[in-house]
């Protein structure tokens, strides 16, 4: 067993990307339970582990919940803390999920997308991240596996920011991104020890240690309650620029960026944008290529941070297009959309009334094909040009 | 003072500090809890780390808003998830070099009902730490509902008595046994009736937590669930042993041996006589709680003998 002792490139899957850059930003307890399409993440970081590279406790929990309540747990005794699930692991979390998010405790786990129960698909979709978005945990999705080590990195840095606090997911695609094997550069671990080194020098977290008499998670009553939900939000809302910031920090120190909260390609030109999120964004680059050398003036909106939503740098770059499509690999039930569009939808004092399309693919490892995204462009050029058009389309 | 400890020396050496529970705390009156709490935060010592859920204990271990009722650092959590917090805690004080004694402090209804996972779970794990579950036969903070842990044919807001209903139509789950064999480092049950005994235990408890997982089952009747005067819940902690309902005994690394000898055992219905939950038993009904709480003690009896220790009762 080899491990990265310099900066170099290895041709690592998703999967294999988020276990190295756990690793490599030193977690003190690691809370594991596997699931499909998650489980290599898990058993790389056993194997760290069990060849003495990964210094940590690596508690083999018997269920999600409990991984997640470890975890936050660790986070509260003052430890770094990390785990990683999926699909049904995801919402058996659920109820740990918001006490983690209550005690602002800054785990930092890592979810890999894939259709939750009911119709039992060991497929993608990004159904899971949509139940758990009003949990208070910041989301941030991401569309490759160098991307998933970078975003990994930073969400260390972000959750145990100082003005920030708060639990942080990385979402990528299961079997789209979790069993890709790209080529992705490891960082030295000087140089991510050095990029986190700045967490050490804010003012301490209230910890709970033997002989301090410290409650964690006293009983919110009334005007308590609503004071720390207040506070929560105003911390959500210091994510933005924050990750704003924690982006830029990251390409001075590795030469990479990623633009934050959303990533805008092909945008200041266009008449009409297409907003997506995932591993489909990459398909989506490529036809917004190919769609602009036959003269139609679209661009592109990659979502990074789901939760907050980016409402400001979205509507900014939405502001003056003439029609814009959102493509959701999962469903807002009971809106008879998708919720990237429900929640675009939400911009609309901002952006001004313009035609919007909701785009249903990708569902169940169905692939959102370069046909497909080029059939939705069109779409959107045509409800651009003043032509009726249908406001929900489930593709294939 | 010095009267006080003439009277009750044994169980006064066992005390670490003064009380650290604020007084007038809001128990109902008579709450055996209350007197769980104390005693073990007095036995273990003022550096314990408390983890607790909602519950009868929640309102003076949570606290309220910045207030508290006590000086323990405390940690509360889901119900689902005091094994497995309670395992975080005490892995990242390992991984810092902390010496910690963490002690999880939860109802039955959480310890073998909804919690019973990440018990389970951090027993198999052997985590360092230890376990109390005060046993009080049911959901008695939500109104008395049934728990797996509410005996046969007691009657509760969910199984209550009618023109059919006879209250709980099967017995309990032998929780203590059931986390005996996890085959942790110690298992113990204790009752408020017994604290010379119960103290012994909870010391033993603290060093075993060193090595693993310990796990004590406490007897802790509920004044207003069960149906009896505020005055006479350590009497029936008392008849509890003396029925053989709730035999007090303890396994050490494998090791079973009953702590308390109870030489010539009374009726179950001497217990249950005293009890409002118990009232509409018939005397068919008794007989299958006598043969339960009989088939129990032969039970530990043999796992006595199988393990050939001594009793020094």
């Amino acid at each position: 067993m080899t491990v990265a002792s310099a900066r170099e490139t290895k041709v690592l899957t998703g999967n294999g990307a988020a276990a190295y850059a756990a690793m490599l930003c030193r977690p003190d307890v690691v809370a594991a339970y596997p699931i499909t399409p998650q489980s290599e993440v898990i058993e790389q970081l056993a194997k760290f582990h069990a060849d003495g590279v990964l210094d940590c406790e690596y508690v083999t929990v018997e269920g999600e919940n409990s991984a997640q309540n470890v975890a936050c747990a660790a986070t509260m005794a003052g430890g770094r803390a990390y785990t990683a699930t999926s699909s049904y692991g995801l919402v058996y979390m659920y109820d740990a999920m918001f006490n983690t998010a209550g005690y602002r405790a800054p785990v930092v786990m890592i979810n890999v997308n894939r259709e939750p129960p009911g119709i039992h698909a060991v497929c993608s979709g990004q159904q899971d991240m949509i139940s758990v978005r009003d949990s208070g945990w910041v989301q941030l999705i991401v569309e490759s596996c160098q991307e998933i080590m970078d975003t990994t990195i930073m969400a260390f840095r972000l959750a145990e920011d100082y003005d920030i606090q708060l639990p942080v997911i990385v979402n990528y695609d299961g079997y789209y991104l979790s069993f890709l094997a790209e080529s992705v550069e490891i960082p030295f671990q000087q140089e991510v020890d050095d990029y986190l080194a700045v967490l050490k020098d804010q003012p301490p977290r209230p910890v709970l240690r033997p002989g301090v008499p410290l409650g964690c998670g006293s009983h919110g009553m009334g005007m308590g309650y609503v004071e720390l939900r207040k506070k929560h939000m105003a911390a959500m809302e210091r994510v933005k620029p924050k990750l704003e910031e924690i982006d830029e920090e990251f390409e001075r120190a590795f030469g990479r960026s990623y633009s934050g909260q959303v990533e805008e390609y092909r945008t200041g030109d266009a008449d009409i944008v297409l907003v997506t999120s995932g591993s489909a964004v990459g398909t989506a680059r490529t036809v917004v290529d190919a769609k602009r050398e036959e003269g139609v003036k679209v661009g592109l909106v990659k979502i990074r941070l789901f939760r907050p939503f980016p409402v400001q740098r979205l509507s900014e770059a939405l502001k003056g297009k003439k029609a814009i499509g959102v493509l959701d690999r999962s469903i807002a039930f009971g809106w008879d959309c998708g919720p990237l569009y429900q929640e675009t939808r939400g911009l609309t004092p901002e952006i001004g009334i313009v035609p919007m399309l909701s785009f249903i693919d990708g569902l169940a490892n169905m692939d959102i094909t370069e046909e497909h995204i080029g059939w939705m462009i069109d779409d959107i050029n045509e409800a651009a040009q003043g032509r009726p058009y249908q406001q929900v389309r489930w593709l294939p | 003072m010095a009267e006080q400890r003439k009277r009750q020396p044994k169980v006064c050496d066992y005390y670490q500090n003064e009380d650290q529970f604020s007084p007038g705390v809001a128990f109902c009156s008579g709450c055996a809890l209350e007197l769980n709490l104390r005693f073990v935060s007095r036995v273990l010592g003022k550096d314990i780390i408390f983890v607790g859920t909602p519950s009868c204990s929640a309102p003076v271990l949570h606290g309220q808003n910045v207030e508290a009722w006590h000086r323990h650092p405390y940690y509360a959590c889901t119900m689902t998830g005091v094994g497995s917090s309670a395992s975080g805690l005490t892995r990242y004080y390992q991984k810092a070099g902390i010496e910690a004694t963490v002690v999880c402090h939860t109802g039955d209804g959480c310890s073998q009902d909804v919690g019973f996972q990440a018990l389970s779970g951090a027993a198999e794990r052997n985590e360092k730490m230890i376990y109390i579950t005060y046993d009080n036969e049911g959901y008695m903070n939500t109104g008395i509902q049934r728990s797996s842990a509410t005996p046969f044919g007691a009657s509760t807001s969910t199984t209550p008595t009618g023109q059919v209903g006879r209250g709980k139509n099967t017995g309990s789950k032998n929780m203590p046994l059931v986390m005996a064999m996890h085959d942790i480092p110690y298992v113990a049950t204790a009752s408020l009736s017994h604290l010379e005994d119960y103290a012994k235990k909870l010391a033993k408890a603290k060093e075993k937590a060193k090595e693993g997982f310990a796990y004590l089952h406490v007897f802790c009747p509920c004044v207003v669930g069960w149906k009896i005067p505020t005055d006479s819940s350590i009497q029936v902690c008392r008849d509890a042993v003396r029925t053989n309902y709730f035999p007090l005994w303890e396994m050490e690394g494998g090791d079973f041996r009953m702590t308390q000898k109870v030489p010539n055992p009374k009726a179950v219905e001497e217990l249950t006589k005293t009890v409002g939950k118990f009232k509409h038993l018939k005397a068919e009904e008794l007989t299958v709680l006598q043969e339960q709480v009989d088939m129990r003690l032969r039970h530990l009896q043999a796992l006595c003998a199988a393990t050939a220790a001594e009793t020094d009762a």
